[in-house]
């Protein structure tokens, strides 16, 4: 059965309240089309599930998307702070459930495994523990050593970015790193909508099958957004838009700046097209892809 | 002796830090280490194992890039380790990947960190920090973290932490020992000076100051009384004249850790 469908469609699974967990390092790999048309179609009350937020995360705090935080940090890395989530979680619309990478591993992992919780020896000794009622510390039945249980955790969509997938939803990587977003994610979650660099013929997969890293029976929607990261890195494709990212953090500081940004890269653009010609189209896609 | 900046001399005391055959890991936005990492590979430590970014494993990149985290650092990598099921395993497993070198943004007298929030209400913070990512694991997992900071100052340099986001000697003495903790914070670099921590009390002790610092300076610039150690404090070893032409020339062209340090350059 074809997965295929249109961007607009996909998004329309994700419904107000949700837990979404989104492909994210810092300034690599998310998936951006679908976190600009979460902003369009105006979501609500989502929790955002990430390992390490980027620029996608300051987006939909400063849309007012997401009113909770579950993931190990948020930073543009050398392009500093999330200023607009900042802000978010320091007026208290956005609430943080911090969690340490093995935390936020486990409670996925056990979340995949349809287990009740999967333990970890991090995080003991950190006041972490006392301000997040999913994690809880116990005895070790068989040693009798005291570590954390972190309480499984099934998001109901999980949103990543791939270089390729058939149209049944069978999903494949070139070689280049892989964050648990694709690792554990999509194993977690109830739905998964992937978007893709390009959309092939299963035919093309079967040269690799040792790269197809998501099955297509996990997957839900697939929708071709060729530069779908921007201005994110998606490796071995394209590096970051460094002066993409230097441009929202010179705005992100004021609310009024920030909305600015907003519309004009994100509410108005009415197609990826659009979005990326705004974004400085075919002379900056050049500059990213030059690595 | 040579001319050098404080960069250099901060690349040159973390890299005398590694053995040949040590496991090393970087995190994001970490110039200084990812440098110490390089030099010490090209110097005394050929056999250091790297991995970049946690993820990328040996990699050879031609100078230190613009991130830390992003696919320039681990170019020519031998491995890309997974993060779910390969690196986190790996470094779960007390056997392999035994030193990080970390910032944070508040360090205590017992080498707790905070990357979390500034201010005493967690739930609506001063601050919101960026969180505590790995550390908060790489804390409670005996593992040797190697911090770094180019600006020594009293806001950084607690006495206490806002928040505990990872794990270092807790209230010191035993006490990570009786939580059943292995190895924990080893060395502190900052712009002024090396700092230790004392092996009974886990207090945080003067190793050595950076020439041109008087220990006053480094007591001024910290946010609690120092231990010190017994005798003279020691002034830090300065680059020699082939380490900075290799920070400068092959490591790094750019000044990226010359931007890192806030430094200008020369």
């Amino acid at each position: 059965m074809s997965k295929v469908m249109s961007i607009e469609d996909a998004v329309a699974l994700v419904e107000d309240g949700n837990v979404v967990a989104l492909q994210n390092m810092a300034t690599q790999a998310a998936p951006m089309a679908l976190v600009r048309e979460l902003i369009r179609q105006e979501k609500r009350n989502l929790g955002l599930v990430c390992l390490v937020g980027g620029i996608a995360v300051d987006w939909l705090a400063a849309a007012g998307v997401i009113d909770r935080f579950i993931g190990a940090a948020v930073s543009m890395e050398t392009f500093g702070l999330c200023q607009q989530y900042r802000k978010a979680v320091e007026e208290g619309r956005v609430h943080v459930e911090e969690l340490s990478e093995t935390a936020l591993n486990a409670r996925l992992g056990a979340g995949a495994r349809n287990l009740p919780s999967l333990p970890t020896r991090g995080l003991i000794g950190t006041d972490i523990l006392a301000v997040n009622e999913n994690l809880k510390t116990f005895e070790d039945p068989f040693t009798g050593e005291t570590l954390v249980a972190c309480r499984a955790l099934v998001p109901d969509v999980a949103l990543v970015h791939a270089h390729r997938a058939d149209e049944q939803g069978n999903v494949q990587y070139e070689p280049t790193i892989l964050w648990p977003d694709v690792g554990i994610f999509p194993k977690a979650a109830r739905r998964t909508i992937v978007t893709v660099e390009e959309i092939v013929d299963s035919e093309v997969l079967r040269r690799n099958p040792d790269r197809t890293v998501l099955p297509g029976f996990r997957v839900d929607a697939v929708v071709e957004v060729p530069y779908g990261a921007h201005p994110t890195s998606f490796y071995p494709r394209y590096g970051y838009d460094a002066r993409f990212h230097i441009d929202w953090t010179k705005v992100s500081r004021d609310d009024e700046q920030a909305q600015e940004f907003l519309r004009r890269y994100v509410r108005e653009p009415e197609t990826h097209a659009d979005y990326l010609q705004a974004a400085g189209g075919a002379e900056r896609l050049i500059e990213v892809t030059r690595l | 002796m040579s001319d050098y900046t404080v960069d250099e001399i901060m690349c040159t005391t973390l890299a005398s830090r590694f053995q040949d055959g040590d496991e090393v890991c970087n995190g994001m936005a970490s110039f200084i280490p990812v440098a110490a990492i390089m030099l010490a590979r090209l110097m005394h430590a050929p056999g250091l194992v790297w991995l970049a970014g946690a993820a990328g494993l040996d990699p050879r990149p031609e100078r230190v890039p613009a991130s830390t985290l992003e696919a320039p650092l681990w170019r020519d990598s031998v491995m890309y380790l997974e993060q779910y099921s390969d690196f986190w395993h790996y470094a779960q497993n007390g056997r392999n990947l035994g030193i990080f070198c970390v910032g944070a943004a508040q360090l205590d007298m017992y080498g707790n960190a905070n990357n979390s929030v500034i201010g005493s209400d967690y739930h609506r913070p001063k601050v919101r920090l960026p969180g505590t990512a790995g550390l908060g694991d790489m804390g409670s997992l005996g593992k040797r973290l190697f911090y770094w900071n180019t600006n020594h100052n009293p806001r950084a340099l607690v006495e206490k932490v806002d928040f505990r986001s990872a794990a270092g000697y807790l209230d010191g003495g035993d006490e990570r020992e009786r939580l059943g903790l292995g190895p924990g914070p080893e060395v502190v670099v900052t712009n002024l000076a090396v700092l230790d921590f004392h092996p009974e009390s886990k207090r945080m002790r003067l190793v050595s100051v950076h020439p041109g610092v008087t220990v006053e300076q480094v007591q001024e610039a910290t946010g609690f009384e120092l231990l010190l150690p017994d005798g003279d404090v020691a002034e830090t070893a300065t680059p020699t004249e082939e380490q900075v032409h290799l920070l400068r020339d092959r490591i790094d062209p750019d000044g990226l850790c010359k931007r890192e340090a806030g430094v200008a350059r020369p």
